[in-house]
């Protein structure tokens, strides 16, 4: 191979690469971990899809067991002087559509929020209005994390016995909502995260008006993040019970 | 051209880095005991009434708290909080990280210098190899004659699984690991990788995840096969917990990891290294990590899956609740296959850049080779349920997925294609890469002829489950990998440590290992034939003769890698001085010093044409 050690183009590259140079190399690497992402939550829905399409013994959305709201519930119910009664059948409503795409809308806001945040960084370089937008979209998720942990904590649970004791157990259905709204969750921690990191660093002018690239990086994976939000609602409150 | 590329020291100030001054490998041991410590004291309280303190939540919290600690200890998280503060590494900082003016600390710190990721790849697939041979050779032991009881069976089953993970671990990382780090970003002729500090958190997230799985080694027997397939992980203890954890953060180095390479490949190259003159190596590199980046999502969901089974009681894997082993198997596998090209991938990269320089001839059908490796990719994520023609999930399908599978035999052909046609004709240099690459053209075959067996339904259902399936990955993984992975080593030793490695050590230990081989595996093969199953600790009569000759192939071959174990550690300090360029090859990270500087290049080189256009006369030493 022949290399040309004395083109003094090159001779001062690479120790300072251009902000443009670093951004394209960045944002690659954003499409590839969405990438990653993406082949993840398509293995969750092909999980969800599955676990309804065989419906094994009908449990997609019925167990045996009991039912019950706490665990203090089930203890009171097995020590009483009646005892437990055989165990039943018990049917599991799919979750409230609406609550669902309540919070997939609140996500969405996040995102439309850190898009015109970035649209006006780059417009009017203003980093201070920027960072207010920022610590809004990190505000707006969070509250976006609030409805998805009450989400979570709708989740129908049965009591089943389980190795000589009871506990609180899940249909194939809550089961597959449990890890669907969990992976949400942990996206939007996700987004806490970067969303405070684009304040504080634009309040101290690492990101300016010159420098907005990590703004767009940011918003690239919040976009696809609130994307997936849209998928999984499309697909869970449509495709849920079983006729 | 052989052009040694000085480097003059920038000047660091001395209170660069941090707290990184006082993070290590130590810290990171203690920080991943404390919080795990701290994270098993609250977790017995919230999540465990009873108070055994070994329920399987509480496991996963105290697994949980050691992978945190451990990042905090290592410095895994300096980067991103001072990024979230808005106070950026300066260029001093950055000098610190890659390791500048440490010396050999550097190698026990969260260092961002590819070629320390490099050295510490290496090292840590030879511990991860060490420890899976070590079990491989109790389990053989164990199989020396029937009804043989070396180790009791609930710890043999225990081994079986442990030596399974850990060999695809070490071998996931055993060409990738050392040699997309140490040499690759100097092929491309960059500074480093395109994210040096996601480089050292694949390395040390790695080092986190073979913790917890060799946890299972100690808190009782992981007792369902290396596959842990829902529902016989059910009479697995938290064994299992810590197993799926360990997949879990492992995921995590492997994405990492996937993305740097392939960032690094498509945005560091340096003026003139166009697609078409790119080395091969880089190549498999990029493909290998491109099909890691999209089979190991899979694995991640999978033992996560497992674990919300198994803590909270979720029904994916529990027939009774609705789920069914088959989604598991399914998504083991979607991962399982594609994993086995993420592990060969490299190793045949390897071997065709080995093939070029020995041969003095460029890669045969460059484009073909690179075609294969894209073919093999793409074709392997269609294939995955030829592990389960047996299980009686979508008999329908079972043509479909057997075409596939055969399918798959045309860009393995390619590779054959590729290496034969480099070496023909050429004026074959037989020195220690060029002799393992040879051990792997013929073990290679064995695999692949019987690997397409195996895909064939009517023979499937006889061998499915039998020693004759291991036996067949045994030569995938041990006589194909396994012999790619050492000739790379023997192939780039000189440039990491300045000297070769041991010639006359090397091919003892290339017999013993050949030899051993093939006693082993066919010997294997036999037993498999004969019905013998697999994972089983005491056998029948019946298979007495074939699994003795499988012990002593075993002890063989245990002998040839220490021989190999005793000259890498010889010949690191005291080998043959080798000079930069031991191969007179043409690719970049020959032209660099030995050992490479620090950003490897003061001016970036310009490239004006391919790495297999050989000019210079070659004088052989
Ligand atoms: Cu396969």
């Amino acid at each position: 191979m022949s290399i040309d050690t004395h083109d003094q183009h090159v001779a001062h590259e690479g120790h300072h690469e251009s902000p443009e140079v670093v951004d394209g190399r960045q944002r690659l690497a954003v499409w590839l971990f969405i990438g990653g992402d993406f082949v993840t939550l398509s293995a969750l829905l092909f999980a969800y899809l599955y676990l309804r399409g065989v419906n094994t013994d009908g449990h997609w959305m019925n167990m045996l067991g009991y039912q019950g709201h706490t665990f203090g519930w089930y203890e009171n119910l097995a020590g009483s002087a009646a005892g437990l009664p055989a165990p039943t059948l018990i049917h599991v409503h799919p979750l409230a559509a609406g609550f669902n795409w309540l919070v997939t809308l609140v996500t969405v806001i996040s995102a439309g929020v850190v898009w015109l945040g970035e649209r006006g960084l780059r417009a009017t370089k203003n980093a201070k209005s920027y960072s207010a937008m920022a610590w809004l979209a990190t505000a707006v998720v969070a509250v976006a994390i609030v409805l998805t942990i009450i989400q979570l904590r709708h989740i129908p649970q049965i009591f089943v016995a389980k190795n000589d004791s009871h506990v609180m157990a899940y249909t194939t259905y809550s089961s597959a909502m449990l890890v669907l709204i969990g992976s949400a969750l942990v996206h939007l921690l996700l987004l806490v995260f970067l969303g405070l990191g684009l304040a504080i660093r634009s309040a101290r002018g690492v990101i300016s008006g010159e420098k907005w690239h990590q703004a767009r990086l940011v918003r690239i994976f919040w976009v696809w993040v609130a994307l997936s939000a849209v998928v999984i609602s499309a697909v869970t409150t449509t495709v849920n019970t079983i006729h | 051209m052989t052009t040694t590329l000085e480097h003059s020291a920038p000047k660091v100030t001395s209170k660069a880095g941090g707290l990184a001054r006082h993070q290590n490998f130590g810290t990171a041991l203690i920080g991943g005991v404390l919080v795990a410590w701290l994270a098993w004291f609250i977790a017995r309280r919230v999540c465990d009434p009873t108070g055994s303190g070994y329920s399987d939540l509480t496991a996963i919290w105290l697994g949980i708290g050691w992978t945190v600690g451990f990042w905090i200890g290592i410095g895994a998280f300096n980067g991103p909080l001072r990024w979230i503060a808005g106070r950026d590494h300066t260029r001093a900082d950055d000098l610190y990280y890659a390791g500048e003016g440490q010396g050999r600390a550097r190698y026990w710190k969260y260092t961002t210098d590819h070629k320390v990721v490099g050295v510490q790849y290496i090292v840590m697939t030879m511990v991860l190899l060490g420890v899976g041979g070590t079990l491989a050779m109790a389990i053989r032991t164990n199989l020396i004659a029937p009804g043989n009881h070396f180790v009791n069976q609930q710890v043999y089953n225990g081994f079986i699984a442990v030596h399974g993970m850990l060999m695809i671990l070490a071998l996931i990382v055993a060409v990738a690991g050392p040699w997309a780090n140490f040499v690759m970003p100097i092929m491309c002729g960059a500074r480093d990788m395109a994210f040096p500090r996601l480089n050292a958190l694949s390395f040390w997230t790695l080092v986190a995840a073979a913790g917890l799985l060799l946890t299972t080694l100690a808190v009782g027997s992981l007792d369902s096969g290396w596959v842990v397939l829902a529902p016989i992980t059910n009479q697995v203890g938290v064994a299992m917990d810590f197993f799926a954890l360990a997949i879990v953060v492992f995921t995590v180095s492997t994405t990492v990891a996937g993305v740097n390479t392939i960032a690094t490949i498509l945005t560091m190259r340096t003026k003139g290294m166009t697609l078409e003159r790119l080395p091969i190596f880089v190549w498999g590199s990029m493909i290998a990590a491109a099909l890691g980046l999209y089979a190991f999502p899979y694995f991640l969901l999978v033992e996560s899956l497992q674990i919300l089974d198994r803590t909270v009681f979720t029904s994916f894997f529990v027939a009774t609740g609705g789920g069914t082993g088959w989604l598991q198997a399914n998504l083991f596998w979607l991962m399982g296959h594609p994993e086995v090209y993420v592990i060969l991938i490299p190793a045949v990269a390897a071997l065709f850049e080995i093939a070029s320089v020995m041969s003095r001839k460029p890669v045969f059908s460059y484009r073909t080779a690179i075609a294969g490796m894209v073919g093999l990719a793409g074709l392997s994520i269609l294939v995955w349920a030829h592990h389960m023609f047996t299980t009686g999930w979508a008999p329908t399908l079972g043509g479909p997925f057997m075409l596939t599978t055969e399918i798959i035999s045309i860009p393995t052909g390619v590779f054959f294609l590729v290496l034969i046609g480099t070496l023909w004709r050429g004026n074959i240099w037989m020195k220690l890469p060029t002799v393992w690459m040879f051990g792997f053209i013929a073990n290679f075959i064995i695999a692949g002829i019987t690997g397409i067996y195996l895909s064939d339904i009517p023979i499937d259902n006889q061998l499915h489950g039998t020693m004759f399936v291991t036996a067949h990955f045994h030569y995938v993984f041990v006589g194909s990998v396994l012999f790619g992975a050492i000739a790379a080593l023997a192939f780039w030793f000189p440039k990491v440590t300045g000297r070769f490695l041991n010639e006359f050590q090397g091919r003892i230990s290339f017999w013993l290992t050949f030899v051993g081989v093939q006693v082993t595996f066919l010997a294997m093969f036999l037993s498999g034939l004969k019905g013998m199953p697999r994972r089983i600790s005491s056998y029948s009569i019946l298979f007495e003769h074939t699994n003795l000759i499988s012990t002593i192939g075993a002890y063989t071959i245990m002998s040839g890698m220490l021989v190999l174990l005793g000259a890498i550690i010889t010949s690191w300090r005291h080998g043959d001085p080798s000079g930069p360029n031991p191969w007179h090859a043409n690719s970049l990270e020959w032209m660099v010093s030995t050992p490479p500087p620090l950003e490897n290049f003061d001016v970036l080189p310009v490239i004006t044409e391919d790495p297999y256009t050989y000019r210079e006369e070659l004088v052989r030493s």
